[in-house]
């Protein structure tokens, strides 16, 4: 089947404005080039965030006075509530327990002791989400109202650290990928400008011959594409160079390099943003077209 | 019907067109005439909207132009031809290319399209020369290659700019005998020309103006 006319008067234009070209490519990739590491050191910095909370739990601290059916109440309270994740029932005799082996040889300081002055105790694992410092406080609250709840103690500061990182990471994102979003569009908008009036006359021509909008915009938005895809694989290209070249050569002394994950979404999210990002540039580039 | 109704043109405080009233029949032949400056090019751009007037109206078949929408102009373009006095031709693309251009903007079938640029190529003599650059070409072959673009898609009306004036004598009766061989097939014809030799005996139509203004009208 013979090529649509635009698509192959858009690889024309290409070839014959090759230097330009394959020079805009080749800032388009750097650019996507540093989006995909900033991704790639975001998302396992976003991992690890998100791995932070399963080590998240609060200590609810029952009553002396609760029996074993108060403790079955508690327990199914929490069960019901959608914000917990797990739960971890710790009597004031395995709390003891616990207390002695953590002391070991200093355990002779609780010899003195008459009775256990350890509180039983519910440890509860929040669901992710559900850590952050105002979650967790309101959460707190509204345990503390259960019957047979003394006190609830959790890490306020962990809490809001964890909070704090997962939404910095995120804001770092959106920031760095607008701003390089910018300048892709801008480098694809000016690389159009210029092959936009290279072919001024030709596009005059055109216009007088009865062309469309659409017949004339074409090429060009195809020409924008095409750049923002080429710079995208040619930004995966650098990406995975850098992955196998630099991580494995740095796992080799740093071993935890090991663990970090390249997400094999940017494969195609890389391209296509390329490819948007360049038709947006073109479509700028063109502007309103009169007759 | 093509028809210009007390229309004039200014560039500036220069009056190029004044005042003008003309009616073109359908399937017409008709000369435009003058010396140089006399406003034949303009009379031209009008009709293709490549210039719009200042004053008057232009209806081409019962479309009054002034009341069409920039969008639409491609549709006026898309029925006539035209063969410009620069030629207009892009000079990175071949000859065949050119010319097909034309068809393409109107998303005639690949198949088709080759056809009908071979025929209209063969048509001005320059069927071996498809697949040549413009820029390589002499004037008159590039003139012919301007007037294959504008007959190639069999426009209802087709406006031609000195069409001859790169061209011996002999081909630009060829070209002359062509028009006319196009217009038996009920196209409008008007041709700008300085050139008293190409409608002489021809006995079509030809306006004068002179000065912005018709200055009179013969027979051929």
């Amino acid at each position: 089947m013979a090529m649509p006319f635009s698509f192959k008067s858009a690889f024309q234009s290409l070839y014959r404005e090759k230097w330009i070209n394959i020079l805009s490519i080749f800032t388009v990739a750097s650019s996507l080039l540093i989006v995909t590491l900033v991704v790639f050191s975001l998302y396992n910095l976003e991992l690890l965030a998100n791995r932070l909370p399963d080590r998240f739990s609060m200590i609810v601290y029952l009553k002396d006075t609760v029996s074993e059916k108060d403790v079955q109440d508690v327990l199914d309270t929490l069960k019901k509530r959608q914000d917990v994740s797990g739960l971890k029932y710790i009597s004031r005799e395995s709390a003891l327990k616990e207390l002695k082996v953590a002391l070991k040889d200093a355990s002779h300081v609780l010899e003195g002791l008459e009775e256990n002055p350890l509180a039983s105790s519910v440890e509860v694992k929040l669901k992710t989400d559900y850590v952050s410092g105002t979650a967790a406080a309101l959460i707190s609250e509204e345990l503390k109202k259960i019957p047979g709840v003394n006190d609830v103690y959790y890490g306020e500061k962990i809490a809001e650290a964890i909070h704090l990182l997962k939404r910095s990471i995120q804001n770092i994102s959106i920031i760095i990928f607008l701003a390089i979003s910018m300048g892709v569009i801008f480098v694809t908008y000016s690389t159009v400008k210029i092959l936009f009036y290279r072919k001024k006359d030709e596009i005059e021509i055109l216009k007088l011959l009865g062309a469309t909008v659409g017949f004339i915009r074409a090429p060009f938005l195809i020409e924008g594409g095409i750049i923002g895809f080429s710079g995208g694989m040619l930004g995966i290209l650098g990406a995975f160079l850098f992955y196998f070249g630099v991580t494995y050569r740095l796992s080799i002394v740093i071993p935890v390099i090991k663990t970090l994950v390249f997400p094999l979404e940017i494969l195609i999210a890389l391209p296509l943003t390329g490819l948007v990002l360049g038709i947006i540039g073109s479509a700028i580039a063109i502007g309103r077209l009169r007759f | 019907m093509i028809t210009f109704q007390n229309v004039s043109k200014y560039y500036d405080y220069h009056t190029v067109l004044r005042n003008v009233s003309v009616t073109l029949e359908k399937g017409e032949m008709v000369f435009i005439t003058g010396p140089s400056g006399a406003g034949k090019s303009t009379f031209l751009k009008l009709m293709y909207m490549a210039e719009i007037p200042d004053e008057g109206e232009i209806t081409i078949d019962n479309r009054q132009l002034s009341s069409l929408k920039m969008s639409h102009v491609p549709l006026v373009r898309l029925n006539i031809g035209v063969v410009f006095q620069d030629f207009k031709l892009i000079n990175t693309i071949t000859v065949f290319d050119n010319v097909a251009l034309a068809l393409r903007i109107r998303k005639v079938p690949d198949r088709e399209l080759k056809m009908r640029t071979s025929e209209a190529l063969k048509k001005v003599n320059l069927r071996h020369l498809g697949d040549s650059y413009p820029r390589s070409l002499s004037g008159g072959e590039q003139q012919r290659i301007a007037i294959a673009r504008a007959i190639v898609s069999e426009p209802t009306v087709l406006l031609a700019d000195e069409p001859t004036g790169n061209l011996d004598p002999n081909t630009a009766l060829d070209i002359i005998r062509l028009f006319r061989d196009i217009n038996l097939h009920g196209t409008t014809i008007l041709i700008a020309t300085h050139n008293r030799e190409l409608f002489r005996g021809t006995g079509k139509r030809v306006l004068k103006l002179d000065g912005g203004s018709i200055a009179g009208e013969e027979v051929g």
